[in-house]
């Protein structure tokens, strides 16, 4: 390859260190995704038995546990002293808080899915709240009809939670799926526009009449290989254009913004639509806790606290879990700067992360549904 | 000069970028902890036959209030709020098979050695409903596949995923029964107490209520035999 040679060898290093750094990244991804795996995974003896106690989790676990411990306790309170029911509401709140901290909230989900895709901060909250208040939801329905109207016990109730968290999963898998197609095509979008950029340096280096060829028929390439890209493949050709202004100048171009995200990946009507997926995927299975208060609210005759308070729970899982989905945009904001510099080195890397978020959706879902990662149970018990 | 210049932008590039993706690393894998939904007070009985090898197990497991409504969901009882054992016993079926997938989180050590496939399907089982205190108790009997001889006998009772938090009984959590006057039993708690509830006053300054905040979370029965 004659680009190959001409190029410097300190940009060879640097093509290296780039590879290097996606190639860990994607490892620490998969070494993260199994180690999910194991620490809540059913382990034989011994792996399983000590959970980090100690520190900020430890705390947090602890919280959790002594907030929801004084839930049946302010519930009996609530039969005949109305203000404990104020009480109820702050527990509830404390409670879900603390409690998105645990697992089956959505947080990894939610977090890598707008790692990936390129949303706004207030996407993200909405996203956060709508799910949280969508597992509200499903947990006041489930109790509400199978146990309060039909009589149902909890056998029917933890078989219907399951099958309704099977569903959450499979469509954890779909919207993984999705992503990592088109989060794929970009990837290999943006390694082609790479090579193709270097193709042309490596023209203007030696023949500059051959390489305008090459180029020129590599345009036609990508443009029989998939039509609705077809912009973008203009804009395209539009770089090697610039190349030369830009070797001198490096920042002085805008035409490094066709990296970034398509404009059909970006906000806009469409966004809504999509998000909705992952809305209905995260926040589809209820919580445990909330159809166990539930139960227990509606066997002291006060089923519309628990109802109430299942609301109030979900209202403070969403803070927590929108605290988080504001770390994810901006951290995905600061990524952003790469995917819009002038080497495609960048660009390939954030394609590269936002494949790896699509494939560890993937890989939550798929964990998940074989139960492999352990969510919390409800079964018999 | 030119491949210069672009290496050292794109260096310090390349530094920006792992941290950015060390961040987000951090934030989609930050551990998704369980934490418990169902307390258990737990009473235990060693069953010895006469040339003192272990023979069986029997549980009494009373479940918090919450977690007994739930239980006790949809189970028509004859009289409002008091359930007879005749009328548990189709639940009590449901759980104890459903524990058995779990090993009936029961875990046997013989002098050191960790032991596999050391139950078989309990004997007896059946719930008994406490209706002052709203309370299910699950009374059930592990019989030993094969007797067991040990001069350190270690049985832990825990929920690996800690969705369950097993806690010893306050009095007399372990009996040992028919067994050689030499044994005698020790118990280890995680620490905490199962039947501790919170006031409100005291919800943010306690720690008390997950038992088990410590590195181990088992409730721990010894056995010394000579």
């Amino acid at each position: 390859m004659s680009w190959f040679s001409e190029s410097a060898n300190s940009r060879d290093g640097a093509r290296i260190a780039a590879m290097l750094v996606a190639v860990l990244a994607l490892g620490c991804l998969i070494v993260v995704a199994a180690d999910t795996h194991s620490a809540s995974a059913q382990t034989p003896f011994g792996a399983g038995r000590s959970v980090p106690a100690t520190g900020f989790l430890g705390w947090i676990i602890a919280k959790q546990a002594i907030f929801y411990r004084a839930f049946s306790g302010t519930i009996r309170a609530a039969k005949t002293d109305g203000s404990a029911l104020w009480t109820l509401m702050g527990i509830a709140f404390a409670y879900g808080v603390f409690h998105a901290a645990g697992p089956g909230h959505g947080k990894a989900v939610i977090s890598s899915y707008l790692l990936a895709n390129d949303e706004t901060w207030r996407r993200g909250v909405v996203l956060s709240f709508a799910s949280a208040l969508l597992q509200s939801l499903t947990a006041v329905l489930i109790v509400g009809i199978a146990a309060a109207l039909l009589g149902a016990t909890a056998k029917v109730m933890g078989d219907a939670a399951r099958t309704i968290e099977i569903i959450s999963y499979g469509l954890i898998i779909l919207v993984g799926a999705r992503l990592l197609w088109a989060k794929g095509l970009g990837f290999i979008r943006s390694v082609r526009e790479l090579r193709g950029q270097r193709r042309a340096h490596a023209g203007d280096a030696s023949n500059h009449g051959a390489a305008d060829h090459g180029h020129v028929a590599e345009a036609h390439d990508h443009e029989h290989a998939d039509h609705h890209h077809h912009d973008h493949d203009h804009e395209d050709a539009h770089h090697h254009d610039h190349d030369h202004a830009h070797d001198r100048e490096p920042n002085a171009l805008p035409w490094g913004h066709a990296h970034g995200p398509e404009p059909q990946e970006l906000g806009g009507p469409g966004g809504w639509k999509r998000g909705l997926s992952a809305i209905v995927a995260v926040g589809l299975r209820p919580c445990s806790g909330a159809i166990i208060l539930l139960v227990f609210a509606l066997s002291q005759g006060l089923f519309w606290a628990g109802a109430i308070s299942t609301f109030v729970m979900g209202l403070g899982t969403g803070i927590t879990v929108a605290a988080i989905a504001i770390v994810a945009v901006g951290a995905r904001a600061f990524l952003n700067r790469f995917a819009s510099d002038e080497v495609s080195y960048g660009s390939v890397l954030v394609r590269a992360m936002e494949v790896g978020a699509a494939g560890l959706i993937l890989a939550f879902g798929a964990l998940l549904l074989t139960g492999y990662m352990a969510s919390e149970r409800l079964t018999a018990f | 000069m030119i491949g210069n210049r672009r290496s050292i932008q794109f260096d310090s590039r390349v530094r920006r970028l792992g941290f950015g993706v060390a961040c987000c690393l951090l934030l989609v894998t930050s551990p998704a902890l369980a934490h418990p939904h169902v307390w258990v007070t737990i009473k235990e009985e060693l069953i010895y036959a006469p040339d003192g090898a272990l023979v069986g197990v029997r549980h009494a497991w009373t479940f918090d209030d919450m977690f007994s409504a739930y239980a006790t969901q949809g189970v028509s009882a004859r009289t409002k709020g008091r359930f007879t054992r005749e009328e548990l016993q189709p639940i009590a079926q449901l759980n104890v098979e459903s524990l058995k997938e779990d090993g009936y989180y029961t875990y046997t050590w013989i002098d050191g050695q960790k032991q596999n496939v050391v139950f078989g399907d309990p004997t007896d089982y059946w719930f008994d409903y406490n209706p002052d205190t709203s309370e299910l108790t699950l009374h059930m009997t592990l019989p030993l596949k094969a007797p067991l001889m040990a001069k350190q006998l270690v049985v832990e009772v825990y929920d690996p995923v800690f969705f369950v938090d097993f806690g010893l009984a306050g009095d007399s959590p372990v009996t040992l029964v028919t067994a050689p006057r030499q044994c005698s039993a020790s118990t280890t708690r995680p620490g905490g107490s199962p039947a501790f509830v919170p006031g409100f006053n005291q919800l943010f300054t306690t720690s008390e209520a997950n038992i088990g905040m410590g590195m181990r979370f088992a409730s721990k029965i010894s056995v010394q035999c000579p």
